[in-house]
């Protein structure tokens, strides 16, 4: 047994994205503690992961008794004292940079120096978020895609102090879990945002234009690019407010216009249609529902 | 119920890859083709692609054993344009230049009926512009075919200026037929696909040539982050560094949109003769030196 399987999980933030790598984590075997500063969501989160994996033992992806010891090792807490046995904390707060660099030196308080602190920011900056860390050299960007149990995919981002000791864990630690790990440049949305947002705002624009109507554009990516989804049903599931935070982010970062969010984006958000959740965005829908239900 | 999906006489000009694709799509729908081109040699070849084709849609179990004796059946190819006389919807395939296309479109024409519909294959050229060249510019739209024609699901129906409506209704009820997802879009260019695909691709060279990863884990993270079939690297060595040059330097000169000016790095790629998998070299492929 390496060390890093031995190695105790910590995850702050306990909502769609930090309970999926909580999922990640217990079953690929490792003792996980999520943790959220509101206790309320603690149940939330619990439920979320019972369900899931209730799901996987339905399809078979799962037996019973390997949901149950995966279950056995997860542990939820509402108080960053009980992280203070983890080898690595993989943040997923809210994509605030203060928030993220203050929880960052406050946890300095609960956990050994040794731990590693991977930030699963998607649009930060992983060298702004570890300025002012006491250890800057042992923090990482370690992108996970929503949802994190299924999508295969992790970016693995290096801020300016990161250390290759730290990296080279963080690369471990994708395969450990299953994930197929990217390097990429601590640059504005990574890879995977950084080409989806122009790609859904271009989409967006030509509908403002008239180009074609909404089902016809999505028909056309899906048929003529082959994507799995258009960009309209994307922009639903994944809700227009997510995508005008995201976007703005990178527009404010990168001042290149094709991030800006165009102005039809605020418009729908401003009556409402914000997608799937809000029962309409670009299509509507008979059932509002949450994204991974 | 009858035995025909389609009993639509179709005409095609050029037997090129995307002219004797849309052969089969047609073939293979039922509909009885004619196919056009200049020379004896160009229709051979035409024949070839199409047998190829055909035979290789029979080994992925995509067509009946059958199918390849059926669907010859069903083409006819000839020089002599007339033949078109009894066409309803004629699809010109011809290269993609102005004038040539512009010729065939004259002479497609001359050749049928005032109220058969004339259809252009384009990816690049204005619909608008090249209608100057058909009598009754109603009848007349785009419409254009992804290549693979037989296995691209898609088809962009493009309007001109003084395209009817009845024209789009007619081309999208045909395209449906013969197993097409048809969207309508407007004349502009890269039409809607391309409008969208060239901006990204140009994307994916720049964020290589700033070094925000390597070309393979570009390619990696959009193929299992996006769920995308393909990576842009890779795409683009396989549409060819040049045919996409060609086309988004054709684009940007069009509208001066930023988003299409074709990339330092795109273009000293082309000058080395890194034309992607073609060339052997390019984004992805390794050059091999003994």
């Amino acid at each position: 047994m390496s060390d890093l399987a031995r190695s105790r999980i910590g995850i702050v933030g306990a909502g769609t994205m930090g309970t999926g790598i909580a999922i990640t984590a217990i079953r690929a075997g490792f003792a996980t503690v999520l943790a959220d500063a509101v206790s309320a969501q603690l149940p939330v989160a619990r439920d979320y992961v019972d369900r899931f994996l209730g799901q996987s033992v339905q399809r078979g992806k799962l037996t019973p008794v390997d949901r149950d010891t995966a279950l056995a090792r997860l542990s939820l807490a509402d108080d960053f004292e009980r992280l203070a046995d983890c080898d690595i904390v993989i943040e997923s707060i809210s994509e605030d940079l203060q928030a993220k660099q203050e929880l960052l030196k406050g946890l300095g308080e609960y956990v050994p120096e040794e731990t590693v602190y991977l930030s699963n920011t998607s649009t930060l900056s992983v060298t702004a978020i570890s300025a002012g860390a006491k250890q800057p050299d042992r923090v990482a960007g370690m992108h996970f895609c929503n949802p994190a149990p299924l999508m295969p995919l992790v970016e693995v981002v290096d801020g300016m102090l990161t250390s290759a000791t730290t990296h080279a864990l963080a690369l471990e630690l994708a395969q450990a879990l299953g994930k197929t790990a990217v390097e990429v440049k601590d640059s504005p949305g990574f890879i995977v945002n950084r080409f989806l947002i122009p790609f859904e705002n271009a989409c967006i624009r030509e509908l403002e234009r008239a180009t074609a109507t909404v089902e016809d554009i999505d028909r056309a990516v899906r048929f003529g690019l082959r994507h799995p989804m258009g960009p309209f049903q994307l922009l639903d599931t994944v809700g227009l407010d997510v995508h005008r935070a995201v976007s703005l982010s990178l527009f404010e970062q990168l001042r290149d216009p094709v991030f800006a969010p165009p102005p039809l984006v605020d418009q729908m958000i401003a009556v409402g249609h914000l997608g799937r959740k809000t029962g309409r965005g670009f299509y509507q829908y008979d059932e509002p529902g949450m994204f991974g239900t | 119920m009858t035995d025909r999906v389609s009993t639509v006489r179709v005409g095609i000009v050029g037997y090129g890859t995307m002219g004797a694709g849309i052969v089969q799509v047609a073939a293979a729908a039922d509909c009885d083709v004619v196919v056009v081109d200049t020379r004896e040699e160009a229709l051979e070849r035409g024949r070839a692609l199409l047998l190829e084709s055909v035979h290789q849609a029979v080994a992925r179990g995509k067509l009946a054993d059958d199918a390849p004796e059926t669907i010859l059946s069903r083409v006819e190819s000839v020089t002599d344009p007339r033949a078109l006389g009894d066409c309803q919807i004629v699809i010109e395939t011809v290269t993609e230049l102005l004038d040539v296309k512009a010729a065939a479109l004259e002479e497609i024409s001359r050749c049928v009926d005032s109220e058969a519909i004339i259809a252009t294959n384009t990816s690049s050229l204005s619909v608008t512009s090249l209608a100057a060249n058909v009598s009754n510019p109603s009848r007349f739209a785009g419409l254009h075919f992804f290549n693979p024609a037989p296995v691209m699901r898609l088809v962009e129906i493009i309007p001109g200026i003084d395209t009817a409506a009845g024209t789009v209704d007619r081309l999208r009820v045909w395209a449906a037929e013969v197993g097409k997802e048809p969207v309508v879009v407007k004349d502009q260019p890269g039409f809607l696909v391309n409008a969208v695909l060239m901006p990204y691709l140009n994307q994916a060279v720049q964020e290589l040539d700033r070094g925000l990863a390597s070309a393979e884990d570009i390619d990696i993270a959009v193929r299992l982050g996006l769920g995308y079939p393909k990576g842009p690297l890779e795409l683009l060595d396989l549409i060819g560094l040049d045919t996409h040059l060609h086309a988004t330097t054709s684009a940007y000169e069009e509208t001066a949109d930023a988003r299409f000016a074709p990339p330092p790095m795109l273009r000293r790629l082309v000058a080395a003769g890194r034309l992607g998998k073609k060339t052997g070299s390019g984004l992805r492929t390794e050059e091999r030196h003994e």
